[in-house]
């Protein structure tokens, strides 16, 4: 965590660009914060977990199995990872396409979250992978599977992540002082804009639809034609939600960056994203609905998977859209924020349970992620988190731009 | 390799042709290459349950060869060690034997989930697994509604295992290694003539066999064909499977990929553009 | 599918992606080359350079004509006339060429010399009648004196003029040539929202609102139409009155 008496970083005025990088290497504010505390016994226990999974092979750490070969890694890591980093592609559609400048600000902030959830997911696969070196294969022509939603899938992700480091880029370019480089990143924006959601409306529900072969082994309540529709239209309010919930947590962490317009911004914006978290829950709920009638499920619903189901419907989606609609009315920030927290565990919960829970659940011994997945899951998201400090604590992301972007403009 | 202009205009139309006749068209097979598939059909009633063609199986791929015994109603799984086993199921009408292995579907799930071709429908018929192209991803063992793929979990250098129909013994002319060894529950060919003699075998003792080929429509076909005394579901098959391939399931996702593709951007542009008014001082990023 | 023969339902896919990739590409260009006359609309409008009239250098005791040259009679008796310092803001650097000699005979609204950028041609006229005594020798050396000392240096014309009172008597002087001046920008600035209007597919409504200023030489982006265009509306002949002034 930041120590507030720590000055607010600086950008680049001048020097080289090289000398700079090097001073901006030196850690800044205390180590021993609460989080270090905790995030660096288990980063540390994690790499030793990886080196073991590298040598002795996956079964070594995992418990996954001949019958459900995805377990946490890509259920969690992966597939919802990414639907959490969706925030990105639905705010720079606001914000650049639909010109909500209302949420400018936090622009930024949503577009590294977004890139370096994809780079720490897609690396988190990599771990996943029995061969990892052959992930170059489907990438430089080796053998395309064309036929394959995991090669677009694969692909979509490279692409977008060179996409958000495009987005990104003005804001390093601003940090390390390259004027004109910051010009001309700042003119390839739209266009990144533009192919980054495309390409996110494709990949979100490419994750769905990975599992569309997978008809006869994923629970017959949570399979349908329809999962990649569901999983773009979740993206949505998962993402949104994300933001609201990182968000209030950077706000109140790197709190000394943000200027006084900023702050008086906040509540405000969360307000507004909550607007738009009911209405695409709103929606979804009933999507989820017409699937429902559509496969004629009723039978089902009074099965132990059926209450689940239900819990997972009504508690975790109807419930938190309600509490949205709510606390949007009566502009009570708290509970939007409470409201985001339930919206993400019924994210969690729907991801999991297409990609884990519902897999094979009538298969004979179920999978339930062992310790060693959960602490390398950890791994990767502590040391996402300790980037993206490290990024913040030096970019301009939440403080103002350097002066010399306001003279250009 | 250059490209003469007759060429590229002939690479262009077709490719234009090929986008808007639509996708729907099947590929023409080219002629004068009318490979057909190949096959194994294992009649149940003709088995020993003498494990041979577990051994020889394990034997010409450097596997173990299963060493357990075959006790009724216990039934045994390929794994990552052993590509094929035989049980013995407790059925309505008495012990009946099935050998189990890959499918080898005419439309793999497998081939098509795998983003680096590894698994691969070869034209001769038989599925098979390229090690020098697999990254492990596992994508295969989800699609696959068989479950066959198995996976080495404990290899820091993974290996798919499952049955490829000896393929490296066909295109040398000769016959899968559990054919070979076997007396007469196994006959190896095409599958126009294997469908051909599982239908008379039917037709003649009718009594003898239930009148379902099993493979002949289920997964859109398979190369394994099965004759069986009793109904299917009783020994250890999944009769809900559907009849039409499996790959057609994610048909409509990636048909529908490249409209996506080409309509989002413009459509995005256009809503850029006509927002633009709102702001009239706003700075172009264009 | 036959069920006997190799079929792939996906066999396409791969050019499929091919052609999209080349379809991100040819939309990049598709779109720039659609607003492309945007560019120079928007470079207009930017501020970088700004030409008020207060800029201007507007030397008093230069009569100045309504074709954007200036005569001045010194005390030999002998005039000199050049371009004005407007035309060469608007127009940028230029090559010109005399088209009288020493010792010809010239009369007022005849053609003395054209200036030309890169093909793009306009024709100036006498503003006075008299005996050619002399060209500039220094300005045939260093035609950029034109730009940067249109009043002093970059001289055109040594006139000894026959009717010095009579063709002057229409002509600006000191004040009046300021505000002349100022109202001669103000026209250019609608004739640029009106050519411009004509060059781009979007709406000419656009871009000099009151208050708008000009970049510097902002006829050489412009093409040849709009310089026959500005020749006939601005520097026609000096007796043709208020042409441009139906402009609209």
């Amino acid at each position: 965590m930041n120590n507030p008496a720590n000055p607010v970083a600086k950008d680049n005025d001048g020097k080289s660009i090289w000398r700079f990088f090097l001073t901006e290497l030196k850690p800044k504010g205390k180590w021993l914060t609460p989080f270090n505390i905790i995030s660096i016994p288990v980063i540390l226990l994690g790499l030793v977990l990886i080196v073991i999974r590298f040598w002795k092979g996956i079964g070594s750490i995992t418990n996954l199995s001949q019958e459900i070969p995805w377990g946490l890694w890509i259920g969690f890591d992966v597939v919802t990872g990414v639907a959490f980093a969706g925030g990105a592609y639905v705010l720079t559609f606001m914000v650049y396409i639909l010109r909500m400048n209302k949420y400018h600000s936090i622009v930024r902030i949503t577009v590294l979250n977004g890139f370096l959830a994809y780079v720490f997911y897609a690396g988190a696969l990599l771990l996943d992978l029995g061969r990892p070196w052959n992930v170059i294969n489907p990438i430089i022509g080796n053998s395309f599977g064309t036929s394959s939603v995991l090669f677009l899938v694969a692909w979509h992700f490279l692409l977008y992540m060179l996409a958000e480091l495009i987005e990104f880029s003005p804001a390093v370019a601003e940090w390390l002082g390259a004027k004109r480089a910051r010009k001309i990143l700042s003119g390839m924006t739209i266009a990144a804009v533009i192919f980054g959601i495309t390409l996110s409306t494709l990949h979100q529900s490419g994750l769905g639809a990975l599992f569309l072969m997978a008809k006869d082994k994923i629970h017959p309540l949570w399979y349908s034609e329809f999962i990649p529709i569901l999983f773009l239209v979740s993206s949505i309010f998962a993402g949104l939600s994300m933001v609201i919930f990182e968000g209030s947590i950077s706000h109140k962490v790197f709190f000394n960056q943000i200027s006084e317009k900023n702050h008086k911004a906040q509540d405000g914006i969360i307000h507004g994203l909550s607007k738009i978290c009911a209405g695409a829950m709103f929606a979804y709920f009933f999507l989820v609905l017409l699937v429902f009638i559509h496969g004629k499920r009723w039978d089902l619903l009074s099965t132990p998977m059926g209450y689940w189901f239900l819990l997972e419907m009504i508690g975790f989606v109807l419930i938190p859209m309600l509490l949205f609609f709510y606390s949007y009315r009566r502009h009570n920030i708290f509970m939007i924020r409470l409201a985001a927290i339930l919206t993400m565990l019924g994210v969690i919960l729907n991801r999991l349970n297409v990609t884990v829970i519902g897999f094979r659940w009538d298969a004979t011994v179920h999978y339930v992620p062992s310790w060693m997945e959960i602490v390398v899951t950890l791994t990767v998201i502590f040391t996402e988190i300790w980037i993206f400090r490290w990024v913040i604590n030096r970019m301009p992301v939440l403080r103002e731009s350097p002066s010399w972007v306001k003279e250009e403009k | 390799m250059s490209l003469d202009r007759r060429n590229f205009f002939k690479t262009i139309s077709v490719a234009g042709l090929t986008l808007a006749v639509g996708k729907s068209s099947k590929a023409a097979p080219p002629k004068g290459s009318e490979i057909e598939f190949q096959g194994i059909l294992y009649d149940s009633t003709r088995c020993l349950g003498c494990r041979a063609c577990e051994q020889a199986c394990a034997e010409s791929h450097n596997l173990p060869v299963p060493q357990d015994e075959l006790v009724p109603g216990v039934i045994r799984k390929t794994s990552e060690t052993q590509r094929t086993v035989v049980n013995k199921f407790i059925t309505s009408k008495g012990e009946v034997l099935v050998k189990k292995q890959c499918m080898h579907c005419n439309e793999p799930a497998c081939a098509a989930a795998c983003l680096t071709q590894a698994m691969y429908k070869t034209k001769e018929g038989p599925v098979i697994w390229r090690e020098d192209k697999c990254m492990g991803c596992r994508y295969c063992m989800v699609s696959c509604p068989f479950d066959v793929p198995k996976f080495e979990y404990h290899s820091a250098n993974p290996k798919i295992q499952k049955c490829d129909l000896c393929y490296d013994r066909i295109i040398k002319g000769e016959v899968p290694a559990c054919v070979e060894i076997c007396g007469e529950a196994l006959t190896f060919g095409t599958r126009r003539e294997l469908i051909a003699e599982a239908r008379k075998r039917i037709a003649e003792k009718p009594n003898d066999y239930i009148d379902q080929i099993f493979g002949e429509n289920v997964a859109g076909g398979t190369g394994y064909l099965y004759l069986s005394p009793v109904p299917y579901n009783e020994l250890g098959f999944n009769t809900n499977l559907q009849n039409t391939s499996y790959p057609a399931l994610s048909k409509g996702f990636l048909y529908s990929v490249p409209s996506v593709f080409v309509l989002l951007p413009p459509l995005l542009l256009g809503i850029h553009e006509a927002t633009k008014n709102n702001q009239p001082n706003e700075e172009e990023n264009e | 599918m036959d069920g006997f023969t190799y079929n792939n339902i996906f066999d396409t896919k791969g050019l499929e992606y091919l052609v999209i990739i080349a379809f991100f590409a040819v939309l990049i260009l598709f779109w720039i080359a659609l607003n492309k006359q945007v560019k120079i609309r928007k470079r207009i409008q930017k501020t970088l350079d700004s030409i008020t009239a207060n800029a201007l250098k507007i030397p008093q005791g230069l009569f100045f004509s309504e074709n954007h040259t200036w005569s001045h009679l010194g005390r030999s008796g002998v005039a000199k006339v050049g371009l004005d310092d407007l035309l060469m803001h608007i127009t940028g650097e230029v090559k010109f060429k005399t088209l009288k000699n020493q010792g010809e005979k010239i009369n007022k609204g005849d053609l003395m010399a054209e200036i030309d950028q890169k093909g793009k041609i306009l024709r100036i006229f006498s503003p006075i009648s008299g005996e050619i005594v002399d060209t500039n020798p220094v300005l045939t050396n260093n035609p950029e004196l034109l730009n940067e000392d249109p009043y002093q240096k970059g001289w055109m014309y040594e006139i000894k003029p026959t009717n010095w009172i009579g063709d002057t008597n229409s002509y600006y002087l000191a004040g009046e040539a300021t505000n002349w001046i100022e109202k001669e920008l103000e026209m250019f600035k609608d004739f640029l929202s009106i050519s411009i209007g004509k060059l781009t597919p979007s709406s000419p409504n656009l871009i000099l609102q009151d208050g708008g200023q000009l970049t510097d030489h902002i006829l050489s982006e412009l093409p040849d139409e709009v310089w026959q265009q500005f020749q006939e509306d601005f520097l026609s002949n000096t007796d043709s009155g208020a042409k441009h002034r139906n402009l609209m």
